[in-house]
């Protein structure tokens, strides 16, 4: 009887961990193990590390100040700092402005490419040109095809007659975010296009041939038809490129640097200046972490989108 | 303010100077290092990187290896370095540095003078040296030396036409100008929009700062007092940006200035676009040279014009050579910063048109200038070197960078006319102080 009791007696946490991980159990996440220990080190630790840091006065050239914790005091002067909430209205105008032009630009794109039977191999391929660029080359490329005396476009208006007087393309407020929007458009529309021509290539063609002997024009056949099954990729292409937006840096940093007098300072110029020029690392990652709130509301809002796309198509089919 | 950076210099310069007694041609010794590998961290660029092959000559001379671990420009190797500091990183032994940038770097950097002999020492241009110190520590060794003059377009300034137009106007004979107001006046007189202008000036990061800085020292202000109290909001301060913005006003300069650095404005220069530049040593050999410059018959040259207070700004500043606290082999890092700064090195530089740190450099390359036929660089020496007299460096203090990055975003504000001179300089004074309160200057 006493032996029984013995035999019952709960084991302990180690030879719990050990039993664990000796059963077969265990085998899925020993497989996971190596994947999960990179995540951590790559993404976790850094990310915990930088979130502390934004409650110190963390100054890159003075390692000790890693732990001279100010509270809230970050988090506060961002409150009431109007060039940061600027920059934070900036950067959401910016993203929203420019990922529909491309979305739009780079669906026409793609539509028309479908349409090719010869060469479009070779068309794919050199639509893919401004991705290769480095954003930096992307940069002196547009601010020197905007740069108002020696630009190609003021030279251009100037030979036609158009304009006595330079067009300060860089330093007008609205000329200079649009200049920037467009250099971004030029450089990423055809990320769009290549994921979505993608999706036109994947489409089946039955629903579109049905549709067209029920007696269906080209826009119905569109409307009703291809943008449908299209969404979801259109949605997943939104969402990669609203956090990859976040490569125009190298770009405004060339063009603009956020200036002049801060008018196309978006959250990165800033941040950037305030960590690494500064080195004010603490006050730089409070910022970081405030702008996340943008990609979190852009990735939920497209993620909800997809969902209902691909739900749709599911009740198309 | 204004004295007590020059008693410093002086101080400086006298300690330095009692420090090597008198001066004596003798030789460096580079020592010996055979095996060893340098690592270093160098600035990049056309204009830095000639000297660097002049290495392979120390390697022989010394037995040592350099690995040139990083070349980039100074602003990003500014940023990798600061990534070093924070990491722990300090695996180099010889960096690039610059006296703005030197401040910040806290005691990364041995002081050198424990490292190299006085008589060394004293073949350096006692002020370049002089602000090379931070904090009482020689943390760098001058390599080049940069303070603004003025270079102008003889063919404007000895036109028949703009002579007799201008002395109609004014009442005075077009000559270079000896003050702001006058500069100010020619350049707006100059410019006829927009196949050529009257100046561009860089409109943002530190070279906003600086030029702002120059002009607000040579109307008798400073950008802090004696307490680093910010007092660039004074009307010495509102007096300097309204210069900028009158000239912007009226069109006499490109309105995307705002947005220029040093190269937008030397390119716009050397294009024929411009009548006046008020700029640095380097790019004489630019301005100068017929396959890069449609200017170079007419190359001119006057020192920087006086403010209100009668004196002259003198932004100046050195591109360097710092050794770290932790590299391993000290003696071997500091052989190479003095030979890659030596005589032959520094020649190497000033015939590029750069302004050479080591005194006897100076009238050896005008001589070189002279018997090599490059009369304009020759023309240019002595004007420079006469400017040095009053140079100054901005702030010696870490935080400079930082102050100035929140003043030329304000000064920016105020010349597109988003705010008035004084609000701006108000708004920007308020943020400095905040920086140097949180800095415990203040």
């Amino acid at each position: 009887m006493a032996t029984d009791v013995q035999v019952l007696q709960r084991p302990t946490l180690s030879e719990g961990i050990t039993a664990f991980f000796r059963s077969p159990r265990a085998v899925p996440y020993l497989l996971l193990m190596p994947a999960m220990i990179v995540i951590l080190a790559v993404v976790l630790v850094p990310l915990l590390v930088s979130f502390w840091t934004s409650f110190t006065s963390y100054n890159l050239t003075r390692p000790d100040t890693l732990y001279n914790f100010v509270g809230l005091r970050n988090y506060q002067r961002l409150l009431g700092n109007d060039e940061f909430w600027w920059a934070f209205g900036r950067t959401f105008l910016f993203v929203t402005i420019t990922l529909n032009v491309e979305m739009m630009l780079g669906l026409g794109l793609a539509l028309l490419v479908n349409k090719i039977t010869y060469g479009q191999r070779a068309l794919r391929t050199i639509m893919m040109f401004p991705m290769m660029f480095s954003p930096i080359l992307v940069g002196f490329q547009f601010k020197y095809i905007f740069n108002d005396s020696i630009g190609l476009v003021n030279n251009a208006l100037f030979d036609l007659g158009l304009i006595t007087q330079p067009i300060p393309w860089l330093v007008d407020g609205t000329l200079a975010n649009f200049s920037i929007m467009f250099a971004e458009v030029w450089m990423s529309t055809s990320i769009f296009a290549i994921l979505l021509l993608a999706g036109l290539m994947a489409l089946p063609k039955e629903p579109i041939e049905a549709a067209k002997v029920d007696g269906c024009n080209p826009w119905q056949v569109f409307r009703h038809i291809t943008l449908p099954f299209l969404m979801p990729f259109v949605y997943i292409a939104m969402t990669i490129r609203s956090l990859d937006v976040a490569r125009a840096y190298d770009m405004i940093r060339i063009m603009t640097n956020g200036g002049p007098a801060g008018r196309t300072e978006l959250i990165w110029t800033l941040m950037t200046r305030t960590g690494y020029q500064n080195s004010q690392m603490g006050a730089a990652n409070a910022m970081g972490y405030v702008s996340i709130i943008l990609s979190i509301v852009f990735t939920f809002y497209f993620y909800r989108k997809l969902t209902a796309a691909r739900t749709f198509m599911g009740g198309a089919q | 303010m204004a004295t007590k950076y020059l008693a410093r210099a002086l101080l400086a310069s006298c300690a330095l100077t009692a420090l090597v007694g008198s001066v004596a041609a003798q030789e460096f010794d580079y020592g010996s290092f055979p095996g060893y590998t340098l690592q270093v961290k160098l600035i990049g660029g056309t204009q830095y990187e000639k000297l660097y092959t002049r290495i392979p000559e120390w390697e022989a001379l010394t037995g040592a290896k350099v690995e040139i671990v990083s070349s980039k420009n100074h602003f990003d190797l500014d940023r990798e370095i600061k990534q070093d500091i924070a990491t722990g990183q300090i695996t180099w032994c010889l960096g690039s540095n610059h006296t703005s940038f030197a401040p910040q770097y806290g005691d990364l950097y041995i002081d050198l003078t424990s490292m190299i002999p006085g008589e060394e020492l004293a073949k350096y241009v006692p002020g370049t040296l002089a602000s090379a110190m931070v904090d009482g520590r020689l943390v760098q060794l001058p390599r080049v030396t940069d303070v603004s003059n003025l270079y102008y377009r003889k063919d404007l300034y000895e036109d028949p036409a703009k002579m007799e137009a201008y002395k109609a106007e004014f009442g005075t004979d077009l000559a270079p100008p000896k003050t702001f107001d006058e500069l100010k006046q020619q350049i707006i007189f100059f410019a006829d929009p927009p196949n050529l202008y009257g100046t561009a000036f860089a409109g943002k990061d530190e070279g906003m700062s600086g030029r702002f800085m120059e002009i607000l020292r040579a109307n008798g202000g400073d950008l802090f007092d004696e307490n680093w109290n910010p007092i660039f909001n004074s009307p010495e301060g509102v007096a300097a940006l309204q210069w900028f913005k009158d000239i912007y006003d009226a069109g006499a300069v490109p309105a995307g200035t705002v947005n220029y650095t040093w190269d937008d404005i030397g390119q716009a220069m050397a294009a024929g676009q411009l009548a006046v530049d008020l700029d640095w040593p380097g790019f004489a050999g630019f301005y100068s040279d017929p396959a890069a410059s449609k200017i170079s018959d007419v190359l001119g040259f006057a020192v920087s014009p006086v403010g209100s207070a009668g004196v002259r700004g003198g932004w100046s500043g050195s591109h360097s050579f710092s050794v770290t606290e932790a590299c391993d082999n000290k003696e071997a890092a500091v052989s190479l910063a003095v030979f890659l700064t030596n005589d032959e090195s520094a020649m190497m530089e000033a015939q590029a048109g750069n302004l050479p740190t080591r005194s006897a450099t100076f009238g050896e390359v005008v001589q070189y200038f002279n018997e090599n036929g490059k009369t304009a660089l020759a023309e240019m020496f002595p004007i420079w070197e006469a400017s040095l007299a009053d140079a100054r460096t901005p702030p010696l203090i870490p935080q400079w960078i930082e102050v100035s990055n929140v003043l030329w975003p304000q000064l920016q504000a105020a010349i597109v006319g988003e705010k008035t001179p004084q609000e701006a300089l108000d708004q920007a004074a308020d943020d400095a102080r905040v920086i140097l309160e949180d800095a415990g200057i203040l």
